[in-house]
């Protein structure tokens, strides 16, 4: 269903640009995460890698840093589509994502 | 590419002789060996062992003919060749923790050190009291700084450090030279001045670059980013976040292009557009041979199997020249604004000299300009 898959990607893109940079509140943080999660879950398979290329580069890593923090707290279904995101957004972010997640000085 | 290998265990820093003969290395140890290129060997003519702790950092000057070296036990040699012997000359940096890194400046009348106490030493040769002095840099610097770079006007120099950001100091030492006329950094340069700070990346720098006019300093941090400020552009910064893992090592090879190399193994082109201030990624520098893909057989199938959980026929194995990581560059050929030869050193004990023509042809559609 085209609707459905135009309501995730666009709730998909809205979750990134909405993402808390300077927040220092720890809920705020928390919700944002909730969200993404929320998103990221909602995606059928063959749709991640058409996702995850309509990011940019900033996209790709912000990306990257969100599934290493669903990772952090895993529910009973998350990891596996987890583990399919993190596939896709390697792909096109290279080692070099994962690098900036680990450097990271604003964490999530 | 001509590939030597030198040790087994890594080859901490080297520096070339001024017509790039002679090798001088730090086998990972206290020493220094030079080695002299006799046709297609290389043999070991010296052995400097004055240090007390691991060598980190190696210069020779070109003119002069010196070399300087500085080591983890919190000092610094400036070698003298008399006759068929180098002669150490110690230098008190005055320093509690390790040295970094080294270099002369262009005019080898100065030479800067780098160190885990958080500051430069600025040594001079001071001449009524025979004795090499040395002054410091300190503020704002907050962590160890990593590597180091001069302005050809023998004043500037760039540092890069383990709190994150590259700067770029006024070394301007009365004592030895006239007042530097303005730059596009500033105009006024006093001893210790702060010229430029970059704002702070995520990673420690490991590697700094003046290009060869001066006019744009790059770096290469541990959150896998190159970054080049442009003070033509009013200190512009462009930064690139890789795909690679983090480069250890980086210089201009002309104005607008740079190699970079480090924990991927491997060389790499980028090129700085200046109308944008955009640095983008071209490639790697070594292409590996083609090798031939041959099937697996039924036995190594399920050998992969048991072993690695995967008949993947993929191999394990590094297609690249250097077989760990690439921690050092230096331009051999051309200097930085046409360069036609450079060498790497690593991890893995070899040193690799890479011919930039080669290069070119080597990959389609590749323009160094």
């Amino acid at each position: 269903d085209p609707r459905r898959t135009g309501d995730a990607l666009r709730a998909f893109h809205a979750a990134i640009r909405s993402y808390p940079v300077n927040s220092k509140n720890p809920a705020v943080k928390e919700q944002a995460q909730g969200t993404m999660l929320k998103v990221l879950t909602s995606f059928k398979s063959s749709e991640i890698e058409q996702a995850v290329n309509s990011l940019d580069r900033n996209g790709v890593d912000l990306l990257m840093k969100y599934i290493y923090k669903g990772f952090e707290k895993p529910t009973e279904n998350s990891s596996a589509i987890l583990l399919q995101w993190h596939e896709k957004a390697l792909a096109v972010g290279g080692l070099g994502s994962i690098v900036r997640v680990l450097t990271a000085r604003k964490t999530l | 590419m001509a590939y030597h290998s030198f040790l087994l265990e890594p080859i901490s820093c080297h520096a070339w002789n001024k017509d790039r003969t002679q090798i001088a290395l730090c086998p990972n140890n206290h020493e220094v060996h030079i080695y002299r290129k006799d046709g297609a060997k290389w043999s070991k003519i010296h052995e400097l062992k004055e240090h007390n702790g691991q060598v980190t950092g190696i210069d020779w000057a070109p003119e002069s003919n010196r070399l300087v070296t500085c080591g983890t036990d919190r000092n610094a040699y400036v070698w003298t060749l008399k006759g068929n012997v180098w002669k150490p000359t110690l230098v008190i940096l005055r320093i509690n923790r390790a040295a970094r890194c080294v270099k002369w400046s262009p005019k080898e009348n100065k030479f800067a050190v780098g160190s885990g106490s958080r500051l430069i030493s600025i040594c001079y040769f001071e001449q009524e009291n025979d004795w090499w002095v040395c002054k410091h840099i300190k503020k704002p610097i907050r962590s160890t700084v990593l590597s180091l770079d001069w302005h050809p006007n023998n004043v500037l120099l760039a540092a890069g450090s383990c709190d994150f950001k590259c700067r770029i100091f006024s070394a301007y030492i009365k004592e030895v030279e006239e007042r530097p006329s303005p730059t596009p950094w500033g105009s006024k340069m006093p001893f210790g001045e702060l010229m430029f700070e970059s704002s702070s990346s995520c990673g420690w720098v490991h590697s700094i670059c003046f290009s060869a006019s001066g006019a744009r300093v790059a770096w290469v941090s541990h959150d896998s980013t190159l970054c080049l400020a442009d003070a033509n552009k009013k200190m512009a910064v462009a930064s690139l976040c890789t795909e690679t893992l983090p480069l250890l090592a980086v210089t201009f090879i002309t104005e607008n292009s740079l190699v970079a190399a480090g924990h991927d193994c491997c060389p790499m082109l980028f090129t700085y557009e200046e109308g944008q201030g955009v640095l983008t990624f071209r490639g790697k520098l070594d292409v590996p041979k083609q090798s031939s893909q041959r099937g697996l057989t039924a036995r190594e199938r399920f050998q992969n199997l048991d072993k690695k959980a995967s008949s993947d026929t993929t191999n394990a194995t590094l297609d690249t020249l250097h077989k760990n990581s690439i921690s050092q560059i230096s331009v051999l050929a051309g200097g930085k604004a046409n360069c036609s030869q450079f060498c790497t050193t690593g991890m893995d004990g070899g040193m690799s000299i890479w011919d930039v023509k080669s290069l070119e042809s080597a990959l389609k559609d590749l323009k160094i300009k």
